[in-house]
This record gives C-alpha cells, structure tokens and sequence, in this order.
C-alpha cells in the first residue's frame, strides 16, 4: 500500500543555506510562489477589460472582492475596510493553496502546521500591534469585561488571557488539520482501491466500494477546501474587530 | 351570464355556457399550473438555503471542537511553564488546565452566540431548523 504521509514531504528543489540556516527553495515554496503568480495575473487578467457589464471572469473577481468586503463590513463596520488588502490577501492565498492541493499529484501547502502557524500569527500580531496602536493600555480592557464583581476578576481575566492566546492555536491547526486529515483519508481509500484490483478473483468486484467513498470524499474535499479558506478569514475579521473595538 | 345558463340561443356575443366551462376550466388549470411552478420554485430555495445552511454548520461545529481543545491545552501549556518557572509541578498545570476548560467553554459559548445572531439574521429562524438531508458523512 503507497504511504498515505508520502504526499506531504518537502523536498529541496534548490539548496539554499543561509548562515546555518536551512532557507532551500521546496516544493511548498514553489506552490506558494505558483499561488501568488496566478491570483496577481489571474486577477489582473480577469479584470483586464474593466467593462461596466462584467464579463465571466470578470464577474468571478468582482465576486470575490464582494465576498471579502462583505464579510469585512459585516464584522467591523465601514472602518474595518482598512483591513481590506491584508484580509483578501489572506482569503485568495488560502484558498488557491488548498485548491492546487486538489488537484492529483500536487503539494498542499496549507497541510503544514508551520504555514498556517505563520499565517495565524500574522493575524495575531496585527491584532496586538493595532490594538495597543489605536487603543493605548484600553486594549487591556479586552480582558476585564464589564459589569463583572471584584472577587472573581482575578480569574475572569486568567480565563480571558488564555482564552485570547488560545485564538492562534486554533486558528492555526483547524486549517492544518482539515487539509491533512481529507488528504490521508483521501490517499487510504485510493490505497485501498489497488490493493483490491490487485487481489485475485472476485475481490477486484469489492474495489467499487473505496472507489464510492473516494470519489464522494473528493467533493467533500472541495468543499472543506472553500470552508476552511471562509472560516479562516471570518475569525481574522472577527480578531481584527477585537483590535478596532475592544471591550466586550 | 352565467344566472341564465339554460337559455337555448345565447344572444349574438356571449358565450354558451358549455364555452364558458371549458374557458373555466382552462384557467383553473392554468392556475394550478403556475401554483405548481411557483411551489418547486419555493422548494429549489428552501434545498438551496438547506444546502448553504448545512455546509456552513459543519464550518461551524469544526469551529467550535477546536476552539475548546486549543483554549485546553494553552491552558495547559501556561501552567506548565509557569511550573517550571517556579518549580510547582504539578500544582500550577492543574490549575491553569481547569482554567483552559473554562477558557475553552467560554470561546464555544461566545461562537455560538455570534452563529445565532448570524442565523438568525440570514433566515429569521432558530437554529434547529429541520434539514432534509441530515446524515453527516
């Protein structure tokens, strides 16, 4: 049976060092590049013609600005529109990385936990910088929320600080998880189907059966695709919000 | 017209009422036919919000596992430091992993929150609303 794990091995394309560290050009860096390439040209591409009644893929662009923007206001108002380019940014790169990973053969770079850690951390520190940026010391009152008694204040706020560094985490690896754990289900059940064909006799009837789940799990994929691409930048706008308006 | 139908010469213009009937008749089925339409064409954007509604709450209930389990084991983690910080092992751990579980319930109640405003805002319902295909594979 072929690894199921074997699809997510790096592998250097150019070897690359930098004062002891490894900084090699891999197969993810080169997804990522490809990513960037064909959501800058592909967008500019689309919106070439810049015509009054969008063409079809123009309409795909205006979409996905829509799409983006409205999700952008819904949870930060007008003034979160700031957020724009970072959050857009955000939703494209994750959603054409996990796309590129559907297609047979291909590298998921979302599958690493180091990539969506990044990620997760971009968000992150943005929330803490312009929180404390536009806020001042009032950012703290993102972890006293009001009308709550003295005497459980300390541990109201122990809960809220965890609470609030418990957000990168889960950020993070819901991403992480989803892709890895689709792809391996992904990679068993196509496993299952050689083994099958290569039993004797009637057993290669049986390789209908993983034949069905795998080609149901494949929609089920392009669907967690876009789902987790949308999640991830609905909590993005829902962190960049407790940046603009702390306090609950 | 139709208060003298056994008139057996209908005057020059009107209609007989075997006429009128199948004129009824018409319309009634015309009517039944646009109903009908109008019906299926309900039913596709009920299926249509159902499907959109079931994707979304699996976006939601995978939203929701992982906020717990990640507030748990931050938890865990802060008191493990904080033990190692001031040699209190295991106290500290104990302590800040029950905070984490709390930490954990708060983040799933406060995205439950937010999921029923934004329900409730898409479709004017509740959350529990029937779904006609359930199973969850």
């Amino acid at each position: 049976m072929p690894d199921p794990i074997h699809q997510f091995n790096i592998e250097k394309l150019i070897p690359l060092d930098y004062q002891g560290y490894d900084i090699s050009f891999t197969n993810s860096s080169l997804f990522m590049v490809g990513a960037l390439l064909l959501i800058t040209f592909g967008l500019m591409f689309a919106m070439r013609s810049r015509a009054l009644v969008p063409g079809r893929l123009q309409s795909v662009a205006e979409g996905a600005y829509e799409f983006v923007a409205g999700m952008v206001r819904d949870s930060m108002g007008e003034q979160g529109m700031k957020f724009f380019p970072l959050v857009f940014s955000l939703f494209t790169f994750i959603l054409v990385l996990n796309m590129l990973g559907m297609v047979p053969g291909w590298f998921t770079v979302t599958s690493h936990l180091s990539v969506t850690a990044a990620l997760a951390a971009i968000v992150f520190v943005t929330v803490i910088v312009v929180g404390f940026a536009k806020n001042g010391l009032h950012f703290l009152h993102l972890f006293v929320p009001s009308g709550v008694p003295w005497y459980v204040l300390p541990l109201v706020v122990a809960i809220e600080v965890i609470s609030f560094f418990s957000r990168p985490l889960s950020h993070s690896v819901r991403l992480f998880a989803n892709m890895l754990a689709g792809h391996i289900t992904l990679k068993v059940f196509a496993g299952f189907i050689i083994m099958l064909l290569g039993a004797a006799g009637a057993m290669k009837g049986l390789a209908i059966l993983p034949l069905t789940a795998a080609t149901a799990l494949t929609a089920l994929e392009f669907l967690v695709a876009f789902l987790q691409a949308y999640v991830f930048t609905m909590l993005t706008c829902m962190y960049l919000n407790d940046a603009l308006h702390p306090g609950h | 017209m139709s208060d003298q139908p056994k008139g057996p010469q209908p005057h020059k213009g009107e209609l007989s009422p075997a006429e009128i009937a199948a004129f009824e008749r018409r319309a009634a089925e015309l009517g039944d036919k646009i109903d009908k339409l109008q019906a299926g064409k309900q039913a596709e954007i009920t299926a249509e919000q159902d499907r959109a509604m079931q994707s979304k709450g699996m976006a939601y209930g995978l939203r929701m596992s992982s906020e717990l389990v990640a507030a748990i084991l931050v938890g865990g983690l802060i008191g493990y430091g904080l033990d190692q910080l001031f040699g209190t092992t295991p106290w500290l751990f104990l302590l800040f992993f029950i905070l984490g579980f709390a930490a954990g319930i708060m983040n799933v109640t406060r995205a439950f929150t937010a999921m029923q405003a934004e329900i409730k805002k898409e479709t004017g319902g509740n959350i529990g609303q029937a779904v006609a295909n359930d199973d969850d594979d």
